[in-house]
């Protein structure tokens, strides 16, 4: 709200500088963000919160300045009588929808001369913010502007049989609207009507066909009093807001309508020639009431953790308006103005009464600790995996939650369907993210921009897909990426690139931190954004916990990212439950243990997985260790044919281990490797 | 006889010389002291075969020899651990880089929020983990925000369905903690919240907030600053200055807004902060009696207050990072300086 301090003075005393008035307003709840100066006018732009519209006004904002300042507030002069007897210009007001319309106020006035109006109003009107257009839409204007009230001026020649009814439009009625728009109604719009049909949305916009022209010679006032919530839903379901909705469905004071079209009416005689032709008349079928609150002196001094006397209780509600019966010791019922749409409660009193103490001088207290903090119980779990994964090289991402169709066209959905947004904003917010895969693979992209071609990134975040009762439902999950050279090219050592084996090391080091002591990585078919040929679940205990891989080479080609990527992609909630298996210490073992290294030459479509679990099988209870430390294909091995070379470890709890044993075992192993799988030993 | 034992010495001698090192001195001493097969003990059994009058004469220049070996070998020792010694204080140039390990690191808005928890759980408060996709009651009608409030239009939202959205803060912790658990409550919640905000340098359809309850019998608006300032101090690490001036949110009542001196100027005054010295941070205010009534909770004998704040606001403020999609561009020249 822009507020022109100029005229301002007009209904309060300042002798503040700009500077101190936005200080002390601001102090009391009107932030003034900025000063202005409008063509040589000083403004002050004033942020008026939502429960405050009795402050969208010059005499709002000069009646809390009067409040905070102590001093007296000047109203601006209003025509006193506005009856005539008989009528020159009989008129008639109905209203048939009160519940929407408690109160109408009409006024007729003629020989109204349309022209400019004059400078000072027009150089008002623009500091405030508003474009000058003629003398009776400015003075509408300029009321609204001074004491809040909208207003609206119809031709009243315009009017068919010289009445107004106010009622819900027919659903489907239409109106063209002052802004030249074709409006469709519907059955709970108020409309204001006349003799033949709509001639205006009630407190929002008055309709083309009324509007005053240069033409207009007899005009009809409205001040009315329009249901909060009727309005504002009118203008959302329209998309239409005007300064008068704005201020109706923030709720207006029903009874400035009469002193608003008092004051109107004045400014038309005084500046465009007009007479009171058809009295004044106060259609009022929904008294209000003015809100009655009880309070209590003690409540208030215990709710803000100050001392209150009596006498500032009393001062600061009246000099806000507010009217105090006593009721009993330190007890009021309190009568509050009409203007303040935001009082309801005792708690609205005690911060009229806080602000005014001034929020600043509230001492700062502690309350008294009585309970023992506790952290989430997914923050242990979290904490473990974000330390293991950035230990190991990784840096945290975090995606927007959102997905666009061509993202799940792309990606989808591991299992399960997606969840749409109703009402999204761009196209890519179209839909919530199913995977972490595209976020993970744009910003390896977008990193790949910026040279940096060895990336690491880890994300733990929510996908979101429908429960299991069809309603959208998040579930946590952790997704990784890498790509490009293990470590930074450097002196000292070649440069390997990352792989999937390098995935799957990092999966293995992340469940061995968190205490999960076997998995299972097996090859799948179902693959999706992934490359058949290295596509993988991760099992523990037979429950599958994600998938890894690389990105599919349709992908890889599509985003043109020039060098593998891969992805792991686990569902970290169910990584939770098998996670920190209890701590069992297990004594350390007194006699050494022995290594040998077994080369072998067997088939490459042979899995090392059945080497693995064919040599467990043996059950021998030495053997502690089984490692693959090298593979080797090339010329000396058959084509075909690929050589692995074994690191078995072998450790006995009771007593040192013999050469002859370790070679009993090693023998064990070693027929067992030729008799299952043709296996040979490696000639050096 | 002799000229075996010459021979040998001469075999001796000439492999001595050629010893360059410990293993080569190791395999030296081996060949002709080991017990087994050493050469000097091989030629010793050679004895037997000997006439018996040439034995003792053979005898005592073997051991000569032996001894002779054993002697040179000695010596040969010590000058070999000292090579190895200086071979292995051999200055090496230290100022080449260092193998590249690099760790990697938290997101930063992450390591915000990990703080704030634990701040907040050093003061006696529980975290609540509460889910993003929430109910319309929750996020807004039990704060006192019925459908078709003007107040709405602060915050708009993404809706699933008539009931279920994208939470627009984490507000609801207030409703959430106050179904939980009776008074005395002291809860926090943090994470991803939602608004129908484009994507630009100040605006994001998603960011992080952290929303605070305390309720309990006696609870003040004095309070409501201890706990605040205490806070905020422990978040920016330094003696910033905090004020409240009125504010309005349809939860509480008394509303405020909470500004902090400008930590870019210390308060003078600069562009960051608009001249003023003040920074506005966050909403706070006293839990609104329809609020602890639409809980449950009798507001005539409990009061609260909450506070809600922006995580990225403060990692904005705090690192002095200028574009807020920074924080989900993910690019690692940015993640790499936290």
């Amino acid at each position: 709200m822009k507020i022109s301090i100029e005229w301002l003075k007009e209904y309060v005393d300042i002798k503040e500088s700009p500077e101190k008035l936005k200080e002390d307003l601001s102090m009391i709840g009107l932030l003034v963000e900025a000063i202005a100066d409008v063509q040589g006018t000083v403004v002050l732009e004033v942020e008026v919160t939502s429960n405050r519209p009795d402050c969208l006004s010059h005499i709002g904002m000069a009646r809390e300045i009067a409040a905070l300042y102590d001093r007296p507030l000047r109203y601006p002069a209003i025509q006193q009588n506005l009856s005539i007897s008989p009528d020159r210009v009989p008129y008639k007001i109905e209203i048939r929808d009160a519940d929407l319309c408690p109160r109408y106020v009409g006024l007729v006035l003629d020989g109204i001369r349309v022209g400019a109006s004059p400078e000072w109003m027009q150089r008002r009107l623009e500091a405030a913010g508003m474009r000058p257009l003629n003398n009776i839409v400015d003075i509408t204007n300029y009321v609204l502007l001074e004491m809040g009230h909208p207003l609206h001026a119809f031709d009243f020649d315009v009017l068919r049989q010289g009445k107004i009814v106010v009622g819900r439009a027919k659903p489907g009625e239409r109106m063209r609207t002052l802004d030249g728009a074709d409006r469709v109604l519907d059955g709970e719009m108020l409309l204001i009507n006349d003799g033949g049909g709509p001639v205006a949305i009630a407190g929002v916009m008055g309709g083309l066909n009324s509007e005053i022209s240069l033409s207009t010679k007899r005009v009809l006032l409205e001040s009315a009093y329009f249901q909060p919530a009727s309005v504002r839903r009118t203008s959302k379901k329209l998309g239409l807001s005007t300064e008068a909705s704005y201020r109706f469905e923030r709720g207006a004071d029903w009874e400035n309508t009469v002193p608003a079209i008092a004051r109107t009416c004045l400014l038309i005689e005084q500046l465009a020639g007009g007479r009171i032709a058809g009295s004044v008349q106060d259609v009022y079928p929904g008294k209000k009431t003015p809100v009655r609150i009880s309070l209590q002196r003690k409540n208030a001094a215990a709710l803000l953790g100050v001392d209150l006397s009596n006498a500032f209780v009393e001062s600061t509600l009246k000099r806000l308006g507010f009217q105090l019966e006593p009721k009993g010791k330190d007890s009021w019922d309190v009568v509050c103005p009409t203007y303040r749409a935001d009082m309801e409660l005792e708690a609205d009193l005690i911060e009229e009464l806080a602000r005014f103490y001034g929020y600043q001088n509230i001492p700062a207290t502690l309350p008294p600790g009585k309970s023992v903090g506790s952290p989430s119980p997914v923050s242990g779990i979290e904490k473990a995996v974000r330390a293991i994964m950035t230990g190991q090289g990784y840096y945290e991402a975090v995606n927007l939650s959102f997905a666009s169709e061509t993202d799940h066209t792309e990606f989808p959905p591991l299992d399960g369907d997606r969840i749409g947004v109703r009402n999204p904003l761009t196209e890519d917010t179209q839909y919530m993210r199913t995977t972490l895969a595209p976020g993970l693979v744009r910003s390896a992209k977008r990193n790949f921009n910026y040279d940096q071609h060895r990336v690491r990134l880890f994300e733990i975040g929510k996908v979101y897909r429908p429960g299991p009762d069809g309603k959208p439902s998040e579930r946590n999950t952790l997704g990784i990426l890498g790509t490009g050279g293990f470590v930074d090219q450097n002196w000292i050592n070649p440069r390997a690139e990352y792989t999937f084996f390098h995935m799957k090391g990092v999966l293995a080091a992340l469940l061995r931190g968190i205490r999960i002591h076997s998995f299972e990585i097996e090859s799948t078919n179902a693959a999706g954004w992934l490359n058949p040929a290295d596509a993988a679940i991760l099992k523990i205990a037979g429950e599958t916990i994600g998938v890894l891989g690389a990105l599919s080479p349709g992908l890889e080609e599509k985003y043109k990212m020039k060098q593998p990527v891969y992805l792991a992609e686990l569902d970290f909630e169910r990584l939770a439950r098998h996670a920190f298996a209890p701590i069992q210490y297990e004594s350390l073992p007194r006699y050494p243990l022995v290594e040998r290294d077994l080369s072998i030459v067997v088939d490459r479509g042979l899995a090392y997985r059945a080497i693995q679990k064919g040599i467990a099988a043996l059950g021998i209870g030495e053997l502690t260790g089984v490692d693959l430390i090298d593979v080797y294909e090339g010329e000396k091995i058959p084509s075909g044919k690929v050589s692995l070379t074994l690191r078995l470890t072998f450790q006995d709890r009771e007593r040192t281990l013999t050469v002859d044993r370790v070679q009993g075992f090693v023998d064990t192993v070693l027929s067992f490797l030729i008799n299952t799988y043709g296996a040979g030993l490696r000639s050096t | 006889m002799n000229e075996s034992i010459d021979r040998l010495r001469r075999l001796f001698e000439e492999d001595f010389s050629k010893i360059s090192g410990m293993e080569s001195w190791k395999s030296v001493r081996d060949k002709y002291l080991a017990r087994e097969n050493g050469m000097i003990t091989a030629e010793l059994k050679r004895l037997r075969s000997l006439p018996k009058e040439e034995r003792p004469a053979f005898g005592q220049a073997m051991n000569e020899l032996r001894t002779f070996v054993e002697e040179k070998l000695q010596e040969k020792l010590a000058a070999v651990k000292e090579d190895e010694l200086s071979a292995k204080q051999q200055k090496i140039d230290v100022t080449r880089p260092g193998f590249p390990l690099a760790p990697g690191n938290a997101h930063p808005i992450k390591q915000l929020q990990a703080e704030i928890e634990e701040i907040f759980v050093s003061m006696g408060f529980q975290v609540f983990n509460l889910p993003e996709i929430e109910e319309d009651y929750y996020n807004f009608e039990a704060l006192n925000m019925p459908r078709n409030h003007p107040a709405r239009d602060a915050q708009d939202t993404f809706y699933f369905d008539d009931t279920k959205l994208l939470r627009t803060h984490c507000t609801s912790v207030d409703v959430h903690a106050m179904e939980a658990m009776k008074p005395p409550i002291r809860a926090v919640s943090t994470g991803k919240v939602y608004r129908r905000d484009p994507f630009d340098a100040t605006h994001s359809p998603m960011f992080y907030q952290v929303d605070v309850v305390v309720i309990d019998e006696g609870i003040t608006m004095g309070d409501l600053k201890g706990t605040l300032e205490a806070f905020l101090k422990r978040v920016f690490h330094s003696d910033i200055r905090m004020r409240l001036r009125p504010g309005f949110f349809p939860f509480v009542e008394p509303g405020a807004e909470v500004d902090i001196s400008c930590i870019f100027c210390s308060g003078q005054g600069c562009p960051k902060c608009k001249q003023s010295g003040w920074i506005e941070i966050l909403g706070a205010g006293m839990v609104h009696p329809k609020v602890l009534q639409m809980s449950g909770i009798d507001d005539s004998r409990y009061s609260g207050f909450a506070w809600g704040m922006g995580i990225d606001r403060v990692a904005i403020l705090k690192y002095g990072v200028d574009d807020i999609r920074l924080f989900f561009d993910n690019d690692l020249r940015f993640l790499r300086q936290f």
